[in-house]
């Protein structure tokens, strides 16, 4: 997870199946970008909490409010989900990109947190970039047009 | 003793996976030999145990296009191969089998999609068996899927399926050298963490 505030652009690079997460505060523009591969923290004894979306969004939202921000205006963007390999049998945990969208979906919806916008699924990688002044998102996929977010 | 990470693997158990990767790739490389009809062999295959990070740093950044063809394995072992293909790799295989290059994966057309599908399965389907004769087990593949895109994307797929288990990732790989040039083709296999030690022990290694 990497934070900003007020300026300065927070970058992941090629999401497949893991989501990134813009997390924001317009009023004092402070900027947190998540990078989740999992749906659920089932772990026991093992503390990746940013790994998983569940553990890494409250985690983020938390030390967001540390940081001075007010949950009740925090909105969120994201990209990613993709479904990489079009392979038969998709192995004991399914369509993983899938499963992580419909987490933080979930994720989001729990917390009170406003889904703004969304890029999710397909079967592209995406890189995302996120400006802490404005709030924007921008996405860059090979053999795809850029899209704001 | 039964491991539960990666990371806890002892020098001895690693030298047995690098003896199999050896073994593998050197049986891949003989396949793709005939088939491309090149003297090809194989470096010094390495196994390698990483975080997410290195891994990225180790195939040359996330955001580089690659080509990757994915194969699910079952049965006694479960695991994930990839036979990961730059451009150059790309280029000896069109060269040899359609008596042409490309410039830019985005040239690639059905037929050469399906050329480098084909290459990319003769090289997992010799690997799995040579690893399934020599340590007795079987396994089942399924059809070989081709992607091309950002290789960080490509690598997380066994991150993610594995991520569960552990926070790192075993690559089992080596380069192939045609006509004296050296060839980058990454050749991953990431079993389970319960599949490796079955495997090792299978093998004999691990202490029951």
């Amino acid at each position: 997870m990497k934070m900003a505030q007020w300026d300065g652009t927070l970058i992941t690079y090629a999401l497949g199946s893991c989501i990134g997460i813009c997390l924001y505060d317009p009023q004092i523009k402070l900027a947190a970008l998540i990078h989740i591969m999992l749906p659920l923290n089932m772990e026991a004894g093992r503390k990746n909490e940013m790994k998983y979306a569940d553990t890494g969004i409250r985690e983020t939202l938390k030390q967001m409010t540390a940081h001075g921000a007010n949950k009740a205006r925090i909105t969120a963007k994201i990209a990613g989900g993709a479904k990489m390999f079009e392979v038969a049998g998709n192995g004991a945990l399914g369509n993983i990109g899938q499963r992580n969208i419909e987490s933080v979906r979930m994720t989001l919806r729990r917390e009170g947190i406003r889904l703004l916008a969304e890029n999710v699924g397909g079967s592209v990688a995406r890189t995302l970039s996120f400006d802490a002044a404005t709030g924007q998102g921008f996405i860059k996929a090979y053999g795809q047009p850029d899209i704001f977010l | 003793m039964e491991i539960k990470n990666y990371n806890e693997l002892s020098s001895l158990e690693i030298d047995t996976l690098r003896e199999i990767g050896s073994i593998g790739t050197g049986t891949a490389a003989t396949a793709l030999s005939e088939m491309l009809n090149q003297r090809i062999r194989i470096t010094l295959p390495e196994v390698r145990i990483m975080g997410y990070n290195e891994a990225i740093d180790w195939i040359g950044g996330p955001e580089a296009i690659t080509a990757g063809v994915l194969v699910r394995i079952s049965g006694q072992m479960n695991g994930i191969m990839l036979s990961v293909q730059p451009l150059e790799f790309v280029n000896l295989v069109l060269n040899s089998m359609l008596s042409e290059e490309i410039k830019d994966y985005e040239d690639l057309g059905e037929m050469e999609r399906s050329a480098l599908v084909e290459v990319g399965n003769i090289m997992i389907s010799t690997f799995i068996n040579a690893l399934s004769d020599l340590a007795g087990i079987t396994m089942e593949m399924t059809i070989p899927s081709l992607t091309v895109d950002m290789q960080g994307a490509i690598l997380t797929v066994p991150m993610a399926e594995y991520g569960g288990q552990t926070d790192y990732l075993m690559t089992i790989g080596g380069n192939f050298v045609c006509n004296d040039k050296e060839v980058p083709c990454h050749l991953i296999l990431s079993p389970d963490v319960r599949s490796l030690n079955f495997l090792l022990r299978k093998l004999g290694v691990t202490d029951v």
